[in-house]
């Protein structure tokens, strides 16, 4: 039950690190089929350009859950730690508001707005599943944010940017 | 008001001069004025179209291949050797056929085509050798845009062609990623594509052509002198275009071979290609123009034999 | 009309980044106002979500990621670096020279500031603290050098700028008073941060023999030896052999800059698991994670960058800033040391691939209109946005130097500052003499 539970909290995680691996392989078999036999598949561009714009989305809810976000902070020096998370959840309401917003949009566009007969070029896949990737990916993105300052603000756990996280790393390879 | 036009290509092409002629016709008969977006600014030639169809761009001139996604019936013009000549692109768009791709691409894609701009047929410029026959394309490697019916074209020619992104074309060509590409003149000179490119063969595979579509949305919001203000400045606007084509390809010709580059027409008026490439891809796209039907009517207002 | 959007717009930006919301919230939201202030439909949002970041060339961004991330638990950067002090340890200064250098070899393979700053530090900090150097000139020279991963091909900020760009061609009345410009392409960008990385390089080794001279840092004690150096070279045959691979793979016309990177994939792929042998599964997992997290943070801030830049087109903003800027006066030498400065006041505050994709819509057009060249412009901007990696409060190489040594950004960004003098100083050489960007690519037939 854990491991479900595991798995379910990294699914952004899973699923761009398949699409990653996917998207470069294609990518290199386009290369040695080209070079090697003389032979191009057409559709090899277009997938590839879908699956990492799917990676991208995906890939920035799971930045959000990594509260890797890049902010300007160097404002809140003189304050005190207890507060910055604080304000930060407050400037994170924007961003809560932003995305329900465009989650609305965007399902607006797939289901309403969009040309029925819009297919992709190469794949003739029709370009709704294709556009698909927006209301799901900001919907799991805006699930990461209250998360986050769930965990900040309620469970007073410190998640921290990776990038900071790494220095930790740094330090134990040092005095290993 | 003032209109936003998006514009696909950059200064200097087609696309911007049917632009130039329509906004000076429009400033003419009416207090509207209009401005153009080129490079893609205001988004991609295929993501205008939604945009229109939503009614939040007013005017947008693109390939026709971008249209076709949207509103099936004019593939017929992307299919190879349906338009012949200059001549035959002007009978088709702007007679009856033409009439009922403008009511169709209304229905389906909720965008009216209000004039049309003629860029010339795509030539196929390569760095290896001059080609004249089917045989000689053989073991060139061609860049196309991602497109089906292109692709399609070049297998049916026995090529299995290399797509590859516009903005990587140049230096493709350059490095010899690729050896040709196929492009009309006027681009094949924007493009400085005699840098990097020797041979020119005239096919005519296909002729391009980019016409100038207003949101219905926006077009319905007008009044009524107004709409017959719009229509007759994409009229006054189309008859530019064609001469704008006549007079620009003839100089960029003389200017092309003046630097270097070798221009042949294909040998025995084209025949092999054009057995070839009909036989071989139109029978493949019936369905999604909406049947052969719509083919035989284009041939036949072109005084050509039907296929059954 | 243009003021008032132009407050809300460039308001609301600023009001939510002091809040601390996010970068890319800040460019979203306030372009999310204005769109509602001029009563557009901001349904366009979708749209330009889906094909700001679905191109082609952009996967280069990715794939680099991926491959940097690869070599380095490859084993491939370790032993570039250790070429690297064979060669410069023995003189003044040596191992801070060889800390330069390792910094230009490594950045050769890797497209990204902090990732070298990461890679070399960790073995040449240590290394010199054991020297006797202070812990805090150590992790200055680090910090200073680390941008020049951006500077050397291949760049993820170069790809970046490539593809913000392309889109923007010269305008009208540039084109009529200066003749056509040439077009901006990622192959050719790299190709002309190759001697500008080499004058910022140079200018970093002179700091560090004054510098050293007066602190009393000689060079190792076993003095320079050929044989020495041999030994690296062949321990490091396949390490070297990476951007041989990549650099030439692109120059010689066999791959586009994507492909390239997709090659140095696989590339390090086959030396990390049947020559060195120190890739395994766990470490793989860990690269394409890392990678995830970085393309999309990075990749969210180009869909809101974008509508950002595209409301300031379709009211003609930039072009409004340009006849600003150019009213003050029309010195080139003037209008560069405004660009500069500006630069890197934005480089001490912002990231610098969200710094380029909200800069580059506005400054450009600027740019063509002082006759300035495209992939010069770039080529300037990002040596220049490459010294904001050394600067506080936002000093990503800071953080990752002082990660390593245990002294504090304070202490180190002092100490740095020579060399942000000096480097500053050489970008002004690489601004006024066009030529040392643009012969390289030129020689090279672009
Ligand atoms: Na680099
Ligand atoms: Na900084």
């Amino acid at each position: 039950m854990t491991s479900f539970w595991n798995a379910l909290n990294n699914i952004e995680s899973y699923i761009c690190r398949a699409l990653l691996v996917m998207f470069v392989a294609l990518l290199f078999t386009q290369i040695i089929s080209r070079e090697v036999f003389d032979h191009s598949f057409s559709w090899i561009e277009e997938l590839s350009v879908y699956m990492f714009v799917w990676f991208v989305f995906f890939g920035a809810s799971y930045a959000a859950k990594m509260s890797a976000h890049n902010r300007v902070t160097f404002q809140f020096g003189m304050l005190p730690r207890g507060w910055i998370k604080w304000i930060e959840g407050f400037a994170d309401l924007f961003w809560i508001f932003f995305n329900i917003y465009f989650v609305y949009l965007a399902y607006d566009f797939v289901f309403n707005k969009m040309n029925k007969f819009w297919k992709s070029q190469t794949l003739g896949i029709e370009m709704k599943w294709i556009y698909m990737v927006l209301p799901i990916a900001f919907t799991l993105m805006t699930i990461r944010i209250l998360q986050v300052n769930y965990l900040k603000l309620v469970k007073d756990v410190d998640v921290r940017d990776p990038d900071k996280i790494d220095l930790d790393d740094f330090k134990s390879d040092k005095d290993a | 008001d003032s209109f936003n036009i998006a514009v696909g290509d950059g200064a200097g092409g087609t696309q911007e001069a049917l632009g130039k002629a329509f906004i000076a016709a429009l400033e003419e008969t009416t207090d509207h004025t209009a401005s153009l977006f080129l490079n893609g600014q205001l988004g991609d030639e295929q993501a205008t179209v939604n945009d229109l169809s939503i009614g939040t761009l007013d005017f947008s001139i693109l390939a026709i291949n971008n249209i076709t996604p949207f509103s099936p019936s004019v593939g017929t013009l992307t299919l190879p050797y349906v338009i012949l000549s200059l001549e035959d692109a002007i009978t088709v768009t702007q007679g009856p056929i033409g009439q009922e791709m403008v009511e169709n691409t209304v229905r389906d894609a909720g965008v009216r085509i209000i004039g049309w701009a003629y860029s010339g047929f795509r030539v196929l410029t390569n760095s290896a050798r001059p080609v004249k026959t089917v045989a000689d394309l053989e073991g060139l490697v061609i860049r196309v845009p991602p497109n089906e019916i292109m692709i399609a074209t070049y297998k049916a020619w026995g090529v299995n062609p290399t797509p590859m992104a516009w903005s990587e074309t140049f230096t493709g060509l350059q490095q010899k990623v690729v050896d040709g590409q196929d492009n009309p003149y006027i681009t094949v000179y924007a493009m400085k594509f005699d840098e990097v490119q020797t041979y020119i063969t005239n096919l005519r595979y296909l002729f391009s052509i980019e016409p100038l579509v207003v949101s219905e949305a926006v077009f319905q919001g007008l009044s009524s002198e107004d709409q017959a203000a719009v229509l007759a400045a994409g009229k006054s606007a189309t008859d530019f275009s064609v001469q704008f084509l006549r007079n620009e390809e003839e100089t960029i010709k003389a200017e092309l071979v003046s630097r270097g580059m070798e221009i042949s027409d294909p040998a025995d008026n084209e025949a092999e290609f054009i057995k070839l490439a009909t036989e071989a891809v139109w029978p493949q796209f019936y369905e999604p123009i909406g049947g052969v039907e719509k083919l035989n009517d284009v041939l036949t207002a072109l005084g050509r034999d039907p296929v059954n | 009309m243009e003021n008032e959007i132009v407050t809300i717009l460039f308001g609301s930006f600023l009001g939510l980044l002091v809040l601390g919301a996010p970068i890319t919230v800040a460019l979203g939201v306030s372009s999310l106002i204005s769109f509602l202030y001029l009563g557009d439909n901001p349904i366009k949002f979708v749209q330009i979500a889906f094909t700001s970041v679905g191109s082609f060339p952009l996967m280069a961004l990715p794939a680099f990621i991926l491959a940097g991330a690869l070599m380095e638990a490859a084993g491939i950067s370790k032993r570039l670096i250790n070429v690297a002090e064979s060669m410069a340890g023995p003189f003044t200064g040596g191992l801070s020279a060889a800390t330069v250098m390792g910094c230009l070899f490594f950045g050769a393979i890797s497209g990204s500031g902090p990732a070298t700053t990461a890679a070399v530090g960790m073995l040449m900090i240590p290394a010199m603290i054991k020297r006797g150097y202070d812990r805090g000139y150590a992790s200055a020279v680090t910090a200073s050098a680390g941008g020049l991963g951006i500077v050397i091909p291949p760049s993820i900020p170069m790809v970046i700028f490539g593809i913000a760009a392309l889109g923007m061609m010269a305008p009208a009345e540039a084109v009529e008073k200066y003749g056509t410009f040439q077009t901006v392409s990622i192959s050719k960008l790299f190709i002309a941060g190759f001697i500008p990385a080499f004058v910022i390089a140079g200018s970093l080794l002179i700091m560090n023999w004054i510098m050293c001279k007066r602190h009393g840092y000689t060079g190792n004690s076993d003095g320079w030896s050929a044989r020495n150096i041999l030994c690296e070279l062949y321990r490091g045959f396949w390490s070297l052999m990476a951007p041989v691979v990549i650099l030439g793979g692109i120059y010689s016309g066999f791959f586009t800059p994507t492909e390239a990177a997709i090659v140095a994939i696989f590339y390090t792929l086959f030396v990390g698991i049947f020559i060195y042998r120190e890739l395994n599964f766990e470490t793989m997992n860990r690269a394409l994670e890392t990678t995830t997290w970085l393309s999309g943070r990075v990749l969210l801030i180009l869909f809101t960058a974008t509508v950002f830049g595209r409301l300031l087109v379709e009211n003609q903003i930039p072009a409004i800033i340009a006849d600003g800027m150019l009213s003050l006066t029309d010195s080139i030498y003037v209008i560069w040391a405004l660009i500069i400065f500006f630069l890197l006041f934005v480089g001490m505050f912002m990231e610098t691939l969200a710094a380029i994709l909200i800069l580059v819509p506005v400054m450009l057009p600027v740019a063509y209109n002082m006759g300035i060249d495209p992939v010069h412009f770039g080529v300037v901007m990002i040596c220049t946005l490459g010294i904001g990696f050394q600067t506080p409060p936002l000093g990503e190489n800071l953080f990752i130097a002082s990660g390593i040594s245990n002294i504090s950004i304070e202490n180190i960004s002092v100490r740095a500052l020579p060399f942000a003098a000096i480097n500053t100083t050489a970008i002004f050489i690489i601004a006024f003499f066009p030529e040392l960007s643009l012969w390289l690519p030129r020689m090279f037939g672009y």
